[in-house]
C-alpha cells in the first residue's frame, strides 16, 4: 500500500515537514478523508474478536457502520467538517498490485481455514485479518448512512486520493486524511495520518506538508514524484536493489529516472524489462478527477432521523437509545458556532532576530550538549587548526574564560 | 552578548504567571530596543505580545538582535525560585545553548544563577497592523477578571457587545442566561478604578471564555485592562506592565457558519 518506507524516509531526510498536531486543533477544518482505507480499518478493528464480527440480525457484518459512525461523530464534535472520497474504477496499472493482493487474501483464507481447524486462536484473528475485503455493499452502505448524516460524499473518478489531493489542491478543503502515503505523491498540500485513529489510543496527528518535503529534500515536485516511484508504488515494480534511501541519493545526483537509467550500474542492479514508470509519473501527475464545480458541490447539511434510525435500527440492529443520542450529538456539534483562527487575520511575516541555537550549521564538533562540554570541543579544535589561521583560533581562545563575543560558528567553518 | 538586569523583578514572574498555561514554548526576541515575545497557542486561537521595552531595565545590553527559544513552563519554574523582591538579571551569549537568570536578594546578601537550557523553536511571526478598533473599553482589570469567572460558571462563550448603553458582557449555557452591563463611570475616586468606553461604531462579538479565563490570569500585573473591539478583528485584551511595556492577548472570534467561504490558504 502507498509508498514503500516513505514515511520513515521523510522523518530522517525531511523532519521538519513532520508536525505532531492534536486532533483538536483542526477544529473549523474542511478536511477531505479517503473513504476505502477507513472503512477496511472498521471492518479489521471495529468489534472484532476472532472470526465473530458486529452482525444485525441478518448476519451481515456491520462493523463498518459502526466505525464509520462513532468516528464521523466525533469529527463532528470537535468541530471538524470531514467530506468522504470514495474510489472509483482502480487505474490499469494497479491491476497487477491489485492482482497480487488477491492471491494474498486467497492465501490467507486457506491459512485461515487452517487455523480454524488446529484451533490456534491468535493465528484465527490474523489470518481473518488478513481476509478482510471492502466490497461493494460496504461501501454503498456507507455512503448512505454519511447521506443520511448530512456529511457530504464525492465519488472519485479513479483513486481516491488523488481526488483528495484534487480538493486540497484547489483548496476546497484544508487538508486530505488517509493512511496512505499515496496521497503526498498525488501533491495533496496538507496530508494528515492518524486522524481516524480511535481517540483511546492517543496518536497525535501527523501532519505533513508537501511544500516542507519539496525544500527540505530540495527536489522538485517532478522529481520528488520520480523517488516515490523508485522507491516502490502500487503501479509499476521498482529497481531491485533501490530502496528509498538509495532512491534520494540517485535522484539527487541524476534529476530524474531517465537520467538515472542512463547512468545506472545495470550490471548491478536488474531493471524490470518492460517497466511503465513514465505510465506511472503521468497517473500520479495528471490523475483521473472531477473538477467540475457541480459535481463538486460540497454542503454539510441537518441531519436526517428519521431515516438514520430506520437505517440503524430497524435495518441494522443498533441500539436505539444510543443511536437517538449520537443525532443529539450530531445536532449539537452543527449549531456550535465555530471559532475563527488568528491567521485569517493576521499574514506570517519574517522574524528579524537571530535565533541564537543556530539551525543549519551542520557543525560535527558542537553537538547540542551544555555549554561546558562544548567549550571544550572548540579547544581542541583550535589546537589542531593550521596556524594560517591563528587570529580566529586566537578569537575563539577568547570564548575559554568568561565565553565573551565570538561565536562558535566560526570554528565550524574552519573545521 | 546579553544582558537585562530588571530591578522589579516580580514583574516577570508575573508575565511568566500569565502566559505559561496559554503558549508552552516561544521565542524571547531581544533587540535594542526591548525584550518582547510573540506567540500562539496551540491551536492558533490566541496570540499573546510581550514588550518590555529597555528604559524599564535597570541595565539593558544587547548587542545583536537575537532570539531565545524557551519553555515557558520551565522557565516559570526557574523564575518560581526568585523572591518577589529580588533583582534579576538575564544573561545571554551569542551561539550559547543556555540562558542564565540570577537573582539577587534586595540587600545583596544572597546570589543564586539559574541556567536554563534553551530549545531550538520552529515559530512563526505573524504581522499584527496597527488599527482603528470600533471601540474600546478600559476598566478595572479585576472586574474584568470577576466577569469572566462568573460568566464561564453559566456557559462556554461570552458576547461582549459596546452600544450607547455601555458594555454588555453575555452567555446562555444549559442551566440559563447571565448578562452584564457596565456603564460608563468616571467619577471615581481613583483613576483605576474607571470603566472609560470610547465607541466609534456599535459593536457585537463573540469569544470563547476557556480563552478569556486564561487571559486574566493577568490580572495581577495591572489594576486596568484595555479591551479593543472591531467586527473585522481579534480582540485585544491589554494589560500595562507598570511604565515599561505591556502584554497583550489577542482572541479570533467565533464566527457564525458561512457555508460559501473557501478554506483560507494554507501557511507555506
Amino acid at each position: 500500500m502507498g509508498i514503500k518506507g516513505l514515511t520513515k524516509l521523510l522523518a530522517d531526510n525531511a523532519p521538519k515537514a513532520m508536525k505532531e498536531q492534536k486532533f483538536e486543533s483542526y477544529f473549523g477544518r474542511k478536511i477531505a478523508i479517503d473513504a476505502s482505507m477507513s472503512i477496511y480499518q472498521f471492518l479489521i478493528v471495529v468489534g472484532r474478536s476472532g472470526t465473530e464480527m458486529l452482525t444485525n440480525e441478518a448476519g451481515e457484518v456491520t462493523s463498518h457502520l459502526q466505525g464509520m459512525f462513532n468516528r464521523t461523530i466525533r469529527l463532528l464534535e470537535a468541530g471538524i467538517k470531514p467530506l468522504y472520497v470514495f474510489d472509483g474504477k482502480p487505474p490499469d496499472l494497479k491491476k497487477q498490485e491489485l492482482a497480487k493482493r488477491f492471491s494474498k487474501r486467497a492465501d490467507a483464507t486457506e491459512d485461515l481455514a487452517a487455523a480454524v481447524e488446529s484451533g490456534v486462536k491468535e493465528d484465527i484473528e490474523k489470518f481473518s485479518k488478513r481476509t478482510v475485503k471492502v466490497t461493494k455493499q460496504h461501501n454503498d452502505d456507507c455512503k448512505r448512512l454519511l447521506k443520511l448524516m448530512g456529511v457530504p460524499v464525492i465519488e472519485a473518478p479513479s483513486e481516491a486520493e488523488a481526488q483528495c489531493a484534487m480538493l486540497c489542491k484547489s483548496r476546497k478543503v484544508y487538508a486530505v486524511a488517509s493512511e496512505d502515503m499515496d496521497s503526498l505523491t498525488f501533491g495533496a498540500p496538507i496530508f494528515l495520518r492518524h486522524l481516524m485513529d480511535p481517540s483511546s489510543r492517543k496518536i497525535p496527528v501527523m501532519e505533513f506538508e508537501i511544500p516542507k518535503i519539496l525544500e527540505e529534500l530540495n527536489l522538485s515536485m517532478d522529481q520528488f514524484i520520480d523517488l516515490c516511484i523508485l522507491s516502490g508504488c502500487d503501479y509499476c515494480d521498482s529497481i531491485r536493489g533501490i530502496g528509498g534511501q538509495t532512491a534520494l541519493k540517485l535522484i539527487r545526483q541524476h534529476g530524474s529516472i531517465e537520467s538515472i537509467l542512463e547512468n545506472i550500474n545495470k550490471e548491478r542492479y536488474q531493471i524490470p524489462e518492460d517497466w511503465p514508470y513514465q505510465e506511472a509519473r503521468q497517473l500520479f501527475k495528471e490523475p483521473a478527477v472531477l473538477t467540475d464545480e457541480e459535481q463538486l458541490d460540497i454542503k454539510w447539511t441537518s441531519p436526517d432521523d428519521e431515516g438514520l434510525i430506520t437505517f440503524l435500527v430497524n435495518e441494522n440492529g443498533f441500539n436505539s437509545d444510543r443511536v437517538m443520542k449520537a443525532i443529539e450529538k450530531i445536532k449539537a456539534a452543527k449549531n456550535k458556532s465555530s471559532q475563527g483562527r488568528l491567521e485569517s487575520f493576521f499574514k506570517p511575516v519574517a522574524n528579524t532576530s537571530q535565533p541564537v541555537k543556530r539551525k543549519g550549521t551542520k557543525c560535527v564538533l558542537r553537538p547540542p550538549k551544555p555549554a561546558i562540554k562544548h567549550k571544550m570541543l572548540s579547544l581542541q579544535v583550535c589546537n589542531s587548526m593550521p596556524k594560517t589561521i591563528g587570529s580566529l583560533s586566537m578569537l575563539t581562545l577568547n570564548l575559554f574564560p568568561k565565553q565573551s563575543t565570538p561565536s562558535p560558528r566560526g570554528v565550524c567553518f574552519n573545521a | 552578548m546579553l544582558e537585562l538586569r530588571l530591578v522589579q523583578g516580580s514583574l516577570l514572574k508575573k508575565v511568566l504567571e500569565a502566559i505559561k498555561d496559554l503558549v508552552n514554548d516561544a521565542n524571547f526576541d531581544c533587540s535594542s530596543s526591548g525584550f518582547s515575545l510573540q506567540a500562539m497557542d496551540s491551536s492558533h486561537v490566541a496570540l499573546v505580545a510581550l514588550l518590555l521595552r529597555s528604559e524599564g531595565f535597570e541595565h539593558y545590553r544587547c548587542d545583536r538582535n537575537m532570539s531565545m527559544g524557551m519553555n515557558l513552563g520551565n522557565m516559570s519554574k526557574m523564575l518560581k525560585c526568585a523572591g518577589n523582591d529580588d533583582i534579576i538579571t538575564i544573561k545571554g551569549d551569542d551561539g550559547s545553548d543556555t540562558v542564565t537568570f540570577m537573582f539577587e536578594s534586595p540587600t545583596q546578601d544572597k546570589i543564586a544563577d539559574f541556567e536554563m537550557k534553551l530549545m531550538d523553536i520552529d515559530s512563526e511571526h505573524l504581522g499584527i497592523p496597527e488599527a482603528e478598533y470600533q471601540a474600546i473599553v478600559t476598566m478595572p482589570s479585576s472586574e474584568f477578571a470577576r466577569i469572566c469567572k462568573d460568566l464561564s460558571s453559566i456557559g462556554d462563550t461570552v458576547v461582549i457587545s459596546v452600544t450607547k448603553e455601555g458594555v454588555k458582557f453575555s452567555t446562555r449555557g444549559d442551566i440559563g442566561t447571565a448578562n452584564i452591563v457596565l456603564r460608563q463611570n468616571t467619577t471615581v475616586d481613583k483613576p483605576e478604578d474607571a470603566t472609560v468606553i470610547e465607541m466609534n461604531e456599535p459593536v457585537s462579538l463573540t469569544f470563547a471564555l476557556r480563552y478569556m479565563n486564561s487571559f486574566t490570569k493577568a490580572t495581577s500585573l495591572s489594576n486596568t485592562v484595555k479591551i479593543s473591539l472591531s467586527s473585522e478583528l481579534p480582540v485585544v485584551v491589554e494589560y500595562k506592565i507598570a511604565e515599561m511595556g505591556y502584554v497583550r492577548f489577542y482572541l479570533a472570534p467565533k464566527i457564525e457558519e458561512d457555508e460559501d467561504e473557501n478554506e483560507t490558504k494554507p501557511k507555506v
